[in-house]
């Protein structure tokens, strides 16, 4: 039996926190001990079969997001995320470093988790990233550069990227570790769990062996069947903060199609504007895969759901509301399986969008064709791998050299 | 020798590690094993510096929406986000499991209501510390905080219901039954650091007073540099709407004026200041400062204002925030202070200055504080503070 810390640190959707629940079930039913480091604790209260992890508050910057507008590299992120300064990022490391020290887990599972790295290196702690193409940067000097919608200038990566390792190389020195000769270093881990598609990929395609495909669990969560009737059956995923969701309620209400829904935490008006015989509001996740079985159209922001339900071929709306998604989205329409429409979208253009991606054929077409490409995917192998993968790592002894702590015996002691 | 945690939740600055980190430095030094959780990421590397290992406290999911002017403590935690079960429900659990992981034989909580609540569930022993506003008087219901205003029992009793009522469901299935919202923040020990004259909610019989105690944290010791002028200390924060007005009040002054400003920009204080008057960007050591000014200008936060008060320090007191201004209100009503609350129009801050430093009355009411205070001794306030948490440790 292991100890198995799931850690999330960066990102906010409820995504992060499914997919480490999936993964955790799983584990925990074979007799490791899971514990939770998570950024949002509200997300728990749609994650079953939790009561029997210990939950802990990972540790975030009060102050995130006050960096770089719309970054374009994960150095840009990490500025506004306690990178800023040492001085910040060090108590951000120390407070991983006490709870991963008290926790002594066997492996650091980390979703989107860069400081737990740092602090699972200093520790000499296994570790494993576990997340979609954006929160697992390719480990080159500099970390690229992960928009292509526009170029960025190399010397702009090159800084940030320097600025960061600053930072880090500052916290560093006050726990006594040895600098990091590249911010790429920070990200080295016993097994990358790249959990995303090549073709879906923020960074491009990299070398094929890496890719474990998506790590959505779609048989998990509450069973609901398609409403009887006639209409297309549209399946809906967002937040209920999304500034188009109103249009969207609206054209669904208005129109012939059927529609199943999880918008986590709606409010009681908004739910019974879209609620109605032909159409499903779910107060919890739904299992999607009975769902997507027979299904015309998926809604969503473009978050981990939207790559996790590639594999059915049905093609998708996707409202991206942050970079990651927006970068998603973009691939999405690269392989011709989807479209996208602004956040704040106007009604109008909601309700077109709505149509057109329902009644254009070559949307579907491509969609299918993208499962096709991958016949032999198989999500419970998939996790059965990852399972077992864990465990190997784990019954290993871990090649990481943990620091001497304080306290250790000293190297010469004179007798 | 017991394990002690000091939590710090809600409240901004630095009034709350000045405070904590001190205790925790007295508790360590009597034998104790401290360690600290605090929700502001920028101030963990200042206790880790300490050697006291740091965690990151549970956090809550900021609301949609908050009163503008909360009634209650009850409603002031439910604009904390307390009016949101999920989040509350996840923060709970995090204290639950943080309690099981560290041991604490006490825990220490400096507005900390959720560590308080989860210690309560867990059974673990609890003291709070603050200036008074962060332990408001254990009614049923919780008092309005404005006493001045009418304010109908029924709301106030409702808002302490709907507080109750979120816990309990945070609390699920687990949680012993509803009682009064008062029951979730009783402790062992309420220890209020500030004189009883400027606890906001004071003087009260239900609570101790170690009294104010020293600067954790010393900023650089700037002297005054005349004997005979008169002499103006001021404490500001420079995203006071008024800051400027103000500064240009003081830089009119005759006057020797020194201006704390935390956060300037080195190179604003340098363009602000002036052959009398000297403005830096950062905390400075308020000792020597103190004991020779003739006013002291402020925001009326506790911590400053209790030096100031036992100083003897007439004071212009320029609240920013209801904590404050309930202070402001208790030294001016002690007659050693002028205020000005943020709704009021602004004076013409020359005129309005130069006649405080002229006035005898606030001169004498200052002088009686400094008599009254003139055993109180700083540095003593965190013994006691600490032996006080040592002896419910050991109860």
């Amino acid at each position: 039996m292991a100890r198995i810390a799931f850690a999330w640190e960066l990102g906010g959707e409820l995504g992060h926190a499914m997919a480490c629940n999936a993964l955790a079930r799983v584990l925990h039913g074979r007799g490791h001990r899971i514990a939770f480091i998570f950024r949002e604790l509200h997300q728990l209260s749609f994650l079953t079969d939790t009561a029997a992890y210990d939950i802990f508050q990972a540790p975030v910057s009060v102050s995130e997001g006050h960096g770089v507008p719309i970054p374009a590299s994960f150095a840009e992120i990490l500025a506004g995320c306690g990178y800023d300064r040492p001085e910040h990022l060090a108590g951000l490391l120390g407070a991983w470093i006490a709870l991963l020290d008290r926790c002594k887990p066997d492996i650091v599972v980390s979703d989107f988790s860069p400081t737990a790295l740092l602090a699972a290196r200093i520790l000499g702690l296994r570790r494993a990233s576990f997340g979609n193409g954006f929160s697992i940067p390719p480990r080159l000097t500099p970390l690229p550069a992960f928009r292509f919608d526009q170029p960025v200038p190399p010397e702009r990566v090159a800084q940030a990227d320097a600025r960061a390792l600053a930072s880090v190389n500052g916290a560093l020195a006050r726990f006594a570790a040895a600098p990091l000769a590249t911010l790429a270093e920070q990200f080295e881990t016993d097994e990358d769990f790249l959990n995303t598609f090549p073709e879906l990929d923020a960074y491009g395609v990299r070398p094929e062996a890496g890719y474990w495909g998506p790590r959505l669990s779609v048989d998990a969560g509450a069973t609901v069947h398609w409403p009887a009737g006639t209409g297309k059956r549209v399946l809906v995923y967002l937040k209920r903060d999304l500034p188009a969701l109103d249009a969207l309620i609206d054209a669904l209400a208005r129109g012939p199609h059927r529609v199943a829904a999880f918008i986590p935490e709606l409010e009681g008006a908004r739910r019974e504007r879209l609620a109605g015989p032909a159409r499903i509001v779910s107060q919890q996740p739904m299992r999607l895969a009975p769902l997507l079985g027979e299904c015309d159209l998926f809604v969503s922001q473009g978050g981990n759901v939207s790559v996790g339900t590639l594999m059915s071929g049905v093609p998708q709306l996707v409202f991206p509301s942050q970079y990651e998604q927006y970068l998603t989205a973009r691939r999405l329409e690269q392989i011709g399986a989807g479209s996208w429409l602004a956040p704040d979208a106007p009604p109008q253009a909601v309700a077109q969008a709505l149509e057109r991606a329902l009644l254009e054929p070559r949307y579907a077409a491509a969609a299918k064709a993208f499962a096709r490409r991958y016949p032999k995917y198989s999500a419970p192998e998939q996790q059965r791998r990852m399972v077992l993968r864990i465990e190997e790592i784990v019954t290993r002894p871990s090649r990481w050299p943990a620091l001497p702590r304080p306290g250790a015996t000293p190297i010469l002691t004179p007798t | 020798m017991a394990r002690v945690l000091c939590a710090w939740e809600f409240g901004g600055d630095l009034g709350h590690i000045r405070r904590l980190i001190p205790i925790a430095l007295e508790l360590r030094a009597s034998g104790h094993e401290v360690c600290v959780a605090f929700r502001d990421s920028a101030f963990l590397e200042s206790a880790r510096a300490e050697g006291f290992e740091a965690f990151i406290a549970p956090l809550l999911r900021a609301p949609r929406m908050a009163s503008q002017s909360p009634l209650s403590f009850s409603d002031i935690l439910l604009n904390l986000g307390y009016d949101d079960a999920r989040s509350l429900a996840g923060a709970l659990r995090a204290w639950r499991s943080f309690y099981e992981l560290v041991a604490p034989d006490v825990v220490v909580a400096d507005y900390a209501p959720t560590a308080l609540i989860a210690a309560r569930e867990a059974r673990i022993r609890r003291v709070t510390v603050g200036s008074g506003f962060s332990s408001p008087p254990l009614r049923d219901p919780l008092p309005a905080l404005r006493p001045w205003i009418a304010t109908d029992t029924n709301v106030l009793r409702a808002l302490d219901d709907r507080l109750a009522a979120s816990v309990r469901a945070a609390l699920g299935a687990a949680s012993r039954p509803l009682e009064p919202a008062r029951e979730l923040f009783e402790a062992d020990a309420h220890l209020v650091c500030t004189f009883a004259e400027i606890d906001p909610f004071g003087p009260r019989d239900d609570v101790e007073y170690p009294g104010p105690q020293a600067d954790g944290i010393a900023g650089p010791s700037i002297e005054w540099n005349t004997d005979d002028a008169t002499r103006v200390f001021a404490y500001l924060k420079p995203r006071d709407p008024r800051f400027d007005a103000v500064l240009a009040g003081l830089r009119a002054l005759d006057a020797e004026v020194i201006v704390a400003a935390p956060g300037l920009a080195a190179e604003l204080a340098r363009a602000a200041s002036t052959p009398r008057m000297r403005v830096v960007g950062a905390p400075v050591n308020l000792d020597p400062l103190l004991a020779r000014a003739t006013l002291c200008v402020s925001h009326a936060g506790p911590g400053l204002a209790a030096r100031a008060l036992a100083a003897g320090v007439p004071m212009a007191l320029l609240p920013q925030q209801l904590e404050q201004f309930l202070i402001a209100r208790r030294i001016a009503a002690g007659g050693s202070a002028a205020m000005l609350s943020p709704e009021d129009a602004a004076p013409d801050f020359v005129a309005w200055l130069a006649a405080l430093v002229a006035r005898n009355d606030l001169r004498e009411a200052a002088a009686r504080n400094a008599r009254a205070h003139r055993h109180h001794s700083f540095a003593d306030a965190t013994k006691s503070a600490a032996a006080r948490i040592s002896a419910v440790a050991a109860s």
